[in-house]
């Protein structure tokens, strides 16, 4: 089976290369034969690639230990599902969920457009068939899944215990749709580029796929600081880990993207900003992939030793190059079709807004790369990590929160004094009270202060947009307020959708600042009966106890939880040793409230019997994770304006 | 011109207030949590010595536990640290010799992303007020010039109302006649 696994994934590159060929022949020639050859060429890379993932699911499913893979990954005693998702515990299975991904948006593409007749849509598709050459021919002759053992050992070598958790179940494939999709919006800005096409049609169904994807990787990054809450165990839930910055740099540029092109809808400006933003979106999310899977984070060593880091940078490379040129080279196709009429417009704030999207990307990008680069030139490591990025990024995503309430409020070509002074007294004075109201709370840091302003600022600005709206539409409503705001969002899901996000962000930010500024944390080994004070609450050990599970045993504390004097619950910290791996994983006992979380660590277990306890308070984390879902709602509104749209298009 | 000038001052105030970026406020955390907030465990693990519980990161927590208690100051013990453990547990470089890229850089690509922004809607501004001063050759439209030449836009807006009445005034006049 491994060698069909291998010939598909050899053709699937040879159809790759022809998908190309056929198409940019036919785009030379206008034949529609290439065309539609390299149409069908993409669709079979697609089912090759579902071909080669069911014959490694079947080895990982069926334990088949002759298949490096998943003797690498995989053991005798690990469940089911977890051996259906080790799929992308490795290197190999990762770019092959890559490609599988990747060959989906191709054929989803393609079948979108089945019935356009127009070969700028081929264009497209070979701009991804380019991307599908280079992954495809990874996987056949650098990174094969499908290497055999000449001597298969009796059993598994396991899955990494920190994967081993419900979450790592969904998170990479939807971080990966995420990821993945980015190739559609740059392949759209190719495309245009190639054939030098004018027009405004196109950015439409541009800004639609990039909402897509930033959907997805939104949520694919939530997804994954949920798990690092749950299973790492640190406390915190963002530790602006490199492969956490990784998946975040594409998410901020393809923010500042998804703002500015509607600067290009509305007013035929910024195209060059615009194209440069989807191709740097793209490079940032193929070089998250290579951050994550070339050993470069590790030392520049590794990364020199690593079988694909050099592969990726050059493929990086090329296509910032390409990128560069056509950009370069149409410059003429992306001239502004409008001026400017005021620096104090809406235009101009998406603008400052796209500045500080863009600089947190690149802060970000510079923090996660520094120690390779310091390694490289002074040859000692060191390390650039949370405090660091804390101290850097935050004033300029307070900065950004500030612009998110300015810029809806501003009107488009030139906002008059008279509307600044309508839109922002009101916002500006409610800020100010909410900030004057948590200084006896205890919110007195500068930038505490600043994001409680910027809450409220950007929240009263959000619905006095609302209000507007509804006082606009009072002479064609009647109802109850609550219908009347459905109705409203209705009306303009992308504008109420954006909204809605910009809620939900506030929202996420106010969880951060909550559970970053005001955490609180105690720690101590406790004998039985013995109890550690932690703000309002006493943690008291009632026991320790060892079981066993399928393939793991765990110590768990028995620890009492008692808030201002009374009985709360009893909770149950737990370190897991994989029998496998033989390394400890915590297993942290949360006591959830919609205003804080109480969070145990078992630390060990000492020989004198005492169990090491670590506990925290960490306020308002539930609002990250409901500003997450807000985000995603006002997402999935601003997605379906299209769809009603499409409806009423085939309608017609 | 005043509102313009806000919103450059906004880039400089949040440019400031990087630079200067002190640690975020540590409500309620010990002077110890204070110190290992900011240290990295050079173990395999990585984590933030504050929230770590391997072995190396307990152990550098009961270093600076013990070094608050022996009335050491802040510098004192994460300098003792370092020289156990190497630059590498420092969570944020110290700023200095190459380190000061990774510190100045974001800073200044952010002041000069506002400051080339700036220019540039300035550009767009001025140009299209080029444009209309060619066509409008001091007609109706000149007004708009004198808004986009710097005038306030309350002086942009009285000088709109003024022309709008004293050409009503005209036309009342012309159909009186």
């Amino acid at each position: 089976m491994s060698e069909l696994g291998r010939l598909s994934l050899l053709l699937a590159f040879a159809c790759s290369i022809f998908a190309v060929g056929s198409i940019a022949w036919g785009l030379r020639t206008g034949l529609s034969g290439p065309l539609r050859g390299g149409r069908r060429a993409v669709w079979t890379v697609c089912g090759l690639t579902v071909l080669a993932v069911i014959i490694l699911e079947r080895a990982l499913l069926a334990r088949d230990m002759s298949y490096r893979y998943v003797a690498e990954h995989t053991s005798r005693d690990l469940p089911l599902h977890y051996a259906f998702t080790s799929l992308w515990a490795g290197q190999e299975g990762s770019l092959l969920l890559w490609l599988l991904i990747l060959s989906a948006y191709g054929s989803a593409f393609l079948f979108a457009y089945r019935k356009r007749l127009d070969p700028f849509y081929d264009a497209v598709a070979m701009v991804i068939a380019c991307v599908m050459i280079f992954f495809t021919g990874l996987l056949s002759f650098v990174s094969s899944p499908f290497r055999i053992l000449a001597t298969p050992p009796p059993d598994g070598m396991g899955l990494n215990p920190l994967l081993q958790d419900p979450g790592m179940m969904i998170h990479p494939p939807i971080l990966y749709t995420g990821y993945v999709g980015f190739v559609v919006p740059f392949g759209f800005a190719m495309a245009v580029l190639l054939l030098n096409r004018s027009g405004t049609r196109w950015i439409e169904e541009v800004r639609r796929w990039t909402l897509f994807c930033w959907g997805f990787l939104g949520v694919g990054i939530l997804l994954g600081a949920r798990w690092a809450y749950i299973e790492l165990g640190w406390g915190g839930y963002w530790g602006w880990d490199p492969v956490e910055n990784a998946s975040l740099m594409p998410w901020l540029v393809g923010t500042g993207f998804l703002h500015s092109v509607m600067i290009e809808q509305r007013r035929g400006m910024l195209k060059t900003w615009n194209i440069t933003l989807i191709a740097l979106t793209f490079l940032l999310s193929m070089f998250g992939t290579f951050l994550t899977r070339s050993g470069v984070l590790t030392s520049v060593h590794s990364f020199a030793e690593s079988n694909i880091g050099p592969w990726f940078l050059g493929f990086i490379l090329i296509a910032a190059t390409a990128a560069t040129a056509l950009i370069l080279y149409r410059k003429a196709l992306l001239e502004s079709e409008n001026r400017m009429e005021a620096v104090v417009s809406r235009e101009g704030s998406f603008l400052f807004n796209n500045v500080l999207f863009v600089a947190l990307a690149f802060a970000t990008f510079l923090g996660t790369t520094f120690p390779v680069l310091s390694e490289a030139v002074t040859g000692t490591k060191i390390s650039v990590s949370a405090p660091f990025f804390n101290r850097v990024n935050v004033p300029i995503a307070l900065t950004l929160l500030l612009l998110t309430g300015a810029g809806p409020v501003l009107s488009w070509k030139r906002a008059t004094a008279s509307v600044l002074k309508r839109n922002f007294i009101l916002p500006a004075f409610l800020g100010l009270v909410a900030a004057l109201v948590a200084l006896p709370f205890g919110a007195t840091g500068i930038y505490t202060l600043v994001c409680i302003f910027g809450a409220a600022f950007v929240v009263t600005t959000i619905v006095m947009e609302f209000a507007r709206g509804i006082q606009a539409r009072k002479s064609a409503e009647t109802g109850a307020l609550p219908g009347q705001v459905v109705r409203l969002v209705e009306k303009n899901k992308r504008r109420y959708g954006g909204y809605i996000v910009h809620s939900g962000m506030v929202v996420l930010f106010l969880g951060v600042l909550g559970s970053s500024v005001f955490q609180k944390e105690a720690h101590g080994p406790l004998r039985n009966g013995e109890s550690l004070k932690l703000g309002p609450y006493a943690l008291t050990l009632r026991g320790v106890t060892d079981h066993q599970k399928q393939n793991a045993s765990l110590t768990t504390a028995i620890v009492d939880v008692q808030r201002d004097g009374k009985f709360l619950a009893t909770e149950h910290p737990s370190k897991a040793f994989y029998s496998k791996s033989q390394q400890p994983m915590t297993e942290v006992a949360l006591h959830s409230t919609p205003m804080e979380d109480l969070y145990l660590i078992l630390g060990g277990v000492n020989e004198d019997g005492s169990a090491s306890i670590q506990a925290y308070i960490n306020p308002l984390v539930s609002f990250v994770w409901v500003g997450g879902l807000i985000m995603v709602l006002g997402t999935l509104i601003a997605l379906s304006d299209k769809m009603r749209l499409r409806r009423e298009e085939k309608s017609a | 011109m005043r509102l313009l000038r806000a919103f450059i001052a906004l880039g400089l105030v949040a440019t400031a207030m990087a630079a200067f970026a002190a640690p975020l406020p540590a409500k309620g955390k010990d002077p110890a949590q204070e110190i290992t907030s900011q240290l990295i465990c050079p173990c395999s693990c990585g984590e933030v010595v504050s929230g770590c519980i391997c072995e190396t990161g307990m152990s550098m927590k009961a270093t600076v536990e013990n070094g608050i208690k022996a009335g050491k100051s802040k510098k004192e013990i994460v300098g003792a640290l370092v020289s156990q453990y190497g630059e590498v547990i420092r969570g944020a470089p110290k700023p200095e010799g190459f380190n000061l890229i990774v510190w100045i850089a974001p800073f200044a690509a952010t002041l000069l992303g506002f400051t080339i922004a700036w220019l540039f809607l300035r550009r767009l501004v001025r140009r299209r007020g080029e444009r209309v001063t060619a066509a409008a050759h001091g007609d109706v439209r000149q007004e708009t010039v004198a808004f986009l030449s710097g005038r306030s836009l309350e002086e942009d807006r009285d000088s709109l109302r003024a022309r709008a009445e004293a050409e009503l005034r005209q036309m009342k006049q012309g159909r009186e006649a």
